[in-house]
């Protein structure tokens, strides 16, 4: 029973609360000078409504924590403690003044400014009115240096050897201050939120413009909390009461971490501007305004709000500046306003002609349908990366499947020949066959549509065109090998020549050969492109005239056709998966559906384009069919996997159910991986214990086992360490035989191990 | 005032159970300075030098403890500044038990250590009482009551503590719950009872006899280090070497520093060592992984036997010099038991 007061001043502090407030009573009941009012007033007085007299029903800031009704003893009410009997302990003051530290003396000056208010300076610090008492100023000495474990040290050393000795209560109150103020930092790096929130409140000292750091601190505990309007208070009070330029600044920033764009608006209010007239804050504005356009771009959540365009037009104009043009440029395409965005990304070509400016210009002028620009401007960059390449086959495949047909100049259809060949791309050199066939070449053309076959065997539309061009030429025996080997898979091809489909002419006029999926759209063949073989290429020159230009040659075919066989390997390597859906360009994963968004994830994935196709997964999650849902966060916790973010894999794979097969290669592949990371960071109980959870979904090989021992090891399991490092040793695994080498080494070094 | 009242009305409590061990001086000033040029830096970090130099709250507790135990206020508000501003840091009161001196940030596991926050917490309440520090105290009490809300559990009928509040339970694993019995610090419990008397440390306390007799039920007749209580006799837990090791080499000493004249408790432990020295051992086959060498753990072994039949402790290891920071904290906190309470066996070097 006589715990009773203890404890029922414990439970008043809450769950959260720790034990910091009640350690400081006996320190400072009775002691503490007149404090600078406590946090939550102010904040109520000053804020954010600029309110002269205090709200009639106030909210403290710190409700949610410990407070108000049990003020723990730490936070005495405003201006009643000790009044006019405490004084400040000028040893520190005297001592830095003696020691000509000017930027301590300003530094304790402003300390005991804000512990005393109305207090000032004496006017000759270094009058040798009072004896100073080295032991005294050594604590404050290490006080000053951020010792504060040696300064505790010390006052215990001199009140055991001066048994009458009693520190300033000063000096204990900066103490106990710049200690808390570790505390909360340390457990805000640890994201203990409700620490933070239970020392602010017994803590209010630490709540002012000095120690900004600590109140974003909180302000990130509250918000982490689900006090997201607490959290905006504590911004609101830094910035209608701090001064500081760069605190401020970066004030906003942290606001901008944590915030949502809406919620940050009351914060924008508070900018304040300079005799120019320019707001602080005008980087964020634009910032904000550039994230927002952004956000629509790649496909996020998020809305572009009145002024953010013309904001973001104005500076790039004023400035020139390409990036803003490019993303300008990009809004347009997503928007669909594609003249304005061809006027953006031409501004950002004037400006800075380059890959990625082209790479934007191109892509609006093809949904445009206007690919003849197209191709001239990435014909310039077509090798500057595999992307350019693939886009610049796409515009070259676009205008020559223009109708009417176009009279391409020579230089235009010579780099495009070269490019087909060296690339071996099949799609290009089909639009040649066509564009030959429509010029009345059959022959070329068909050399054009058995080229395309030799690169890509699967390419219906190509075997097509063999048969058309065949018939033109009266080839009935090619014509009908044809039939032979594709019948079953093309009922065109089947039913070609049949009174049926040629009936209109008796058979004697070959049929006009339906387009090829997607040729007579430029802007789906931007999606739709082939994806880039990585087979060894050659460049193959071409010599012929104009007029026969479109023709490979029997000589540069037969090298074609080594060159085929040659990386001839590569396509059956992708698996089957999205062979018809190409990727190498660059396409913001918001313009896409769901669906297509993830058949290009995969092929993003095959190019190891992989932080893209995280994206494109991301967009895909966003379909209303489970199955696609599901095939996502496989695919998006793939990608995390594959770019080492084991934590964003695990919640991708539960973003959707998944197949017990795939639940178990995740699941082993993300413990690896985490398994991995603990033992990096040194954390080698963890490391097992992950470990020891994916040996449940597969058995450990090598690399693991290794990792195991070496954790084993780590943890001074010596014995266990050796035994493994020994079995996978004898099976050649050199890092093992290494790890053995250590073990030994170590039992030799030392008698025994820890744990 | 209220609260300073209470505090001492604490103190009266905790008096008459524990005799006043630091003024026995049960640690040599000489020692103590060896002890902490070796393993206490100027910042109050007690490192484990055998563990890539972290700290954790073994260390810090048990730095707390010599510190008392040594009449060292000094080095004792060192070793507490760090402790606190740099551990005490969980939201539910513990501390986060491990610190990494080359990582950022340093705590890198946030979970707690039971044996830790006991050892923290006991010191502080050693402290408060003898050195007139109110404020040590009331943070002991808070602290004995949160150990006990996050940290103890039932098995069966028995009042148990978990090995830290994450990982361990039922709930966590399928051999859970699992106990760790070095982490009764025996000594400890009946202060944390004292403070805390709503809490269960008394029934906690009767447990860990139970676990440990009923976990040395086998071949070598010692327990292993982490027992899985989740059939009906305990047995090693899963994941764990089936090992009397480096943790339960303290279970002797905290018997023998709390009293507890268990006589078929002891007996065993001294018969295991009688027969081996004490050793790292396979309590499955009963063979020796590893002999212990350092004399912080043969010390101990050698203060079963003389408590039991009166066999003199050899010299060399009344000598104290610092090794490995876990085998020298073992050997100062048995020199301390026996300089106050078995100083007959230290013969004429040890009067």
């Amino acid at each position: 029973m006589r715990l009773l007061p203890i404890i029922a001043t414990a439970l008043l502090l809450g769950t959260a609360g720790t034990a910091l407030g009640q350690f400081a009573i006996p320190v400072d009941a009775g002691l503490v000078p007149a404090a600078a009012p406590p946090f939550a007033t102010r904040l109520i007085a000053q804020s954010p409504s600029f309110a002269v007299s205090p709200p009639v029903a106030p909210v403290p800031l710190l409700a949610q924590a410990p407070q108000p009704q049990a003020a723990p003893p730490a936070a005495p009410a405003d201006g009643a403690a000790a009044e006019g009997t405490a004084q400040p302990d000028l040893t520190a003051l005297r001592y830095f003044a003696r020691q000509g530290d000017t930027r301590r003396v300003n530094a304790e000056i402003a300390r005991l400014k804000a512990l005393f208010p109305g207090w000032e300076p004496p006017e000759n610090l270094l009058a040798e009115d009072t004896a100073p008492d080295p032991d005294i100023e050594r604590m404050w000495q290490l006080f000053a240096d951020g010792d504060f474990a040696g300064a505790r040290a010390a006052i215990a050393q001199k009140q055991a050897s001066e048994p009458g000795f009693a520190p300033a209560p000063d000096l204990l109150r900066a103490l106990e201050l710049g200690e808390t103020a570790a505390r909360l930092r340390n457990a805000s790096e640890a994201k203990q939120y409700q620490t933070v929130l239970s020392i602010a409140a017994n803590t209010p000292d630490l709540l002012t413009c000095e120690y900004v750091d600590l109140m974003w601190r909180l302000a990130e505990a509250f918000i982490a909390t689900d006090a997201k309007q607490r959290g905006t208070d504590v911004y609101t009070y830094l910035l209608t009461n701090c001064s500081n330029p760069p605190e401020r600044f970066a004030t906003l920033q942290q606001a901008m971490t944590t915030l949502d764009r809406a919620e940050l608006t009351p914060l924008l209010a508070l900018e304040r501007k300079d005799e120019a007239g320019v707001g602080e804050f005008a980087p964020m504005r634009l910032d904000l305004a550039r994230s927002a356009i952004a956000s629509i771009v790649t496909g996020k959540a998020g809305k572009v709000e009145p002024g953010d365009l013309a904001l973001v037009q104005t500076h790039a104009d004023d400035t020139r500046n390409a990036d803003d043009w490019r993303l300008l440029g990009w809004y347009f395409v997503n928007q669909n306003k594609l003249e304005t965005a061809r006027e953006q990304f031409q501004k950002a070509m004037d400006a800075d002609p380059s890959a990625i400016s082209a790479n934007g210009l191109a892509v609006a002028l093809l949904r445009l349908d206007d690919p003849a620009p197209a191709e001239a401007v990435l014909a310039e960059y077509r090798d500057e990366s595999e992307d350019m390449k693939a886009l610049y086959l796409t515009a070259a495949g676009s205008l020559l499947a223009v109708q009417p047909r176009l009279e391409l100049e020579a230089e235009v259809l010579e780099r495009i020949v070269a490019e087909a060949v060296a690339e071996k791309s099949a799609p290009t050199a089909q639009e040649m066959g066509w564009y030959a066939y429509d010029f009345n070449q059959p022959q070329t053309a068909r050399e054009w549509f058995e080229l395309s076959l030799g690169w890509d065997e699967t390419l219906e539309a190509s075997a097509y065109g063999i048969v058309v061009s065949s018939d033109r030429l009266q080839d009935q025996a090619r014509v009908q090998q044809m039939k032979a080997a594709w019948g079953a898979r093309s009922q065109r091809i089947a039913e070609f020549g049949l009174a049926s489909t040629a009936g209109m002419a008796a058979g004697t006029v070959a049929p006009t050969p339906a387009p090829a999926p997607n040729r007579n759209s430029s802007a789906q063949v931007v999606v739709q492109q082939q994806p880039y073989q990585q087979a060894p290429v050659q460049v193959v020159q071409q010599s012929q005239p104009t007029q026969q230009i479109v023709q490979p040659g029997v000589q540069n075919a037969v090298i074609v056709e080594e060159v085929v066989q040659q990386g001839g390997a590569s396509r059956s390597a992708n698996g089957g998966r999205s062979t018809t859906r190409g990727c190498a360009n660059y396409m913001p994963a918001g313009t896409l559906s769901p669906q297509q968004a993830l058949t290009r994830a995969w092929c993003l994935m095959e190019l190891n384009r992989t932080t893209e196709a995280a994206a494109a997964f991301e967009r895909a999650l966003q379909s209303t069919s489970e199955a696609t849902r599901t095939d996502a966060a496989y695919g998006q916790s793939l990608a995390y996997l594959r770019l080492g973010l084991a934590d964003d894999a695990a919640v991708s794979a539960a973003a959707a159910p998944q197949s017990d097969d795939r639940v178990f290669e995740l699941q082993s592949a993300i413990l690896a991986q985490t398994a991995t990371r603990a033992y990096d960071t040194g954390d080698y109980r963890r490391a097992l214990g992950a470990l020891d959870e994916r040996s449940l979904y597969a058995p450990e090989q090598n690399d693991l086992l290794t990792l195991r021992a070496w954790s084993y090891f780590h943890l001074g399991r010596l014995n266990e360490a050796e035994r493994i490092f020994a079995a996978v040793a004898a099976t050649g695994y050199r890092e093992a035989a290494e790890g053995l080498k250590t073990v030994k080494q170590t039992r030799a070094a030392e008698q025994q191990p820890q744990f | 005032m209220k609260n300073w009242l209470a505090a001492l009305a604490i103190c009266a409590m905790i008096m008459p159970i524990l005799p006043t061990l630091a003024q026995e001086g049960g640690i040599r000033p000489a020692e103590w300075d060896a002890y902490r040029q070796a393993f206490v830096l100027e910042n109050g970090r007690v490192v484990d030098t055998y563990n890539g130099n972290i700290s954790h709250t073994e260390s810090q507790g048990y730095g707390l403890l010599l510190a008392y135990l040594a009449s060292d206020p000094a080095s004792f508000e060192r070793i507490w500044s760090f402790t606190r501003t740099e551990l005490m840091v969980r939201d539910d009161g513990l501390f986060a038990w491990k610190w990494a001196p080359d990582v950022e940030p340093h705590v890198t596991d946030i979970n707690n250590a039971t044996d830790g926050d006991i050892l923290i917490t006991y010191a502080l309440a050693l402290a408060g009482r003898d050195w007139n520090d109110a404020g040590k105290t009331e943070v002991a009490v808070k602290l004995a009551r949160d150990i006990a809300k996050a940290t103890f559990a039932k098995s069966r009928a028995a009042d148990i503590m978990l090995p830290a509040a994450q990982g361990f339970a039922e709930a966590d694993r399928a051999d859970g719950p699992i106990v760790n019995p070095s982490y009764w610090v025996f000594e400890a419990l009946p202060v944390l009872d004292a403070l805390a008397p709503e809490a269960g440390w008394a029934a906690v306390s009767a447990s860990g006899l139970d676990i440990i007799a009923g976990a040395s039920a086998n071949r070598a007749g010692l327990p292993p280090d982490w027992v899985s209580l989740h059939a009906l006799r305990p047995a090693p837990a899963r994941g764990y070497d089936p090992e009397f090791a480096y943790n339960n080499i303290r279970v002797p000493l905290y018997l023998l520093r709390a009293g507890i004249a268990d006589a078929q408790l002891l007996e065993g432990f001294a018969k295991a060592f009688a027969l081996n020295g004490p050793a790292r051992t396979n309590v499955e086959t009963g063979a020796v992984v590893e002999a212990f060498s350092e004399p912080g753990y043969a010390i101990i072994a050698a203060a079963l036997a003389c408590t039991l039949n009166d066999t003199a402790i050899p010299a060399d290891l009344q000598t104290f010099a610092p090794m490995s920071y876990y085998g020298s904290t073992l050997h100062l906190l048995t020199l301390d038991y026996l300089r106050r309470e078995r100083s007959q066996c230290l013969g004429e070097a040890g009067q």
